[in-house]
């Protein structure tokens, strides 16, 4: 991991097109802005995690889990 | 036409219509691009099964059956994603799963599908309200 010391008001950028800014540093929280092209999805990491963990325990039902959501939800 | 050999539905042949399209797959899973969609059984339930991984299916609903009042705010990079010219094109479903004893709804990452372009995206809410919901 590339490790850099940015002060308030202080930016970073990634490639040509990308550019992080230290907004506001208060306390313990730090206030990012990003400018990054439309199309480049940005998430806090948690959530990140979050869905994708989501998404793999989604994909892989087993049989009797399937049968429960079925009956829970198949009549509607 | 396309051939793929699931895991649970033996040989799927879909036509290239019937294929929908994630650019960007799934929030980590990003090569899954390419899914179809199934009926299961007699209910309003779907599989969401991938092209590109043939072991990799999700049950998915439209929120409605599951909630009432779910709606999302597309922003324009979504849209433009999409190519969503109509708000009418526009399915949304979510992956369930089971907890224990509970299903779970994945409404914090809604699949959002453009019916006429056939293109796909997964979206992360940052909204609390809109986490996965027990039902």
């Amino acid at each position: 991991m590339l490790v850099l010391t940015r002060k308030s008001n202080e930016s970073i950028k990634l490639g040509d097109d990308i550019t992080i800014t230290v907004v506001e540093i208060k306390g313990n929280a730090v206030r990012l802005g990003i400018q990054a092209p439309i199309k480049l999805r940005i998430y806090r990491d948690e959530l990140y995690e979050k869905i994708k963990m989501e998404n793999i325990m989604s994909s892989n039902l087993h049989l009797n889990e399937i049968e429960k959501i079925t009956r829970k939800l198949g009549g509607k | 036409m396309i051939q793929v050999t699931t895991s649970r539905f033996g040989v799927l042949e879909a036509e290239n219509e019937k294929i929908i399209n994630f650019a960007d797959g799934l929030v980590g899973l990003s090569n899954m691009k390419r899914f179809i969609l199934i009926d299961h059984r007699d209910t309003p339930l779907k599989w969401l099964q991938s092209l590109d991984d043939p072991d990799i299916a999700f049950i998915v609903a439209s929120p409605d059956i599951i909630v009432e009042g779910y709606s999302i705010d597309l922003d324009k990079a979504v849209k433009q994603h999409l190519q969503l010219d109509n708000d009418d094109d526009l399915v949304v479903l979510v992956t369930m799963r089971v907890q224990g004893e509970d299903v779970v709804a994945n409404f914090q990452g809604p699949l959002l599908i453009n019916s006429r372009t056939m293109r796909g995206v997964q979206i992360v809410l940052d909204n609390p309200s809109k986490t996965y919901q027990k039902i």
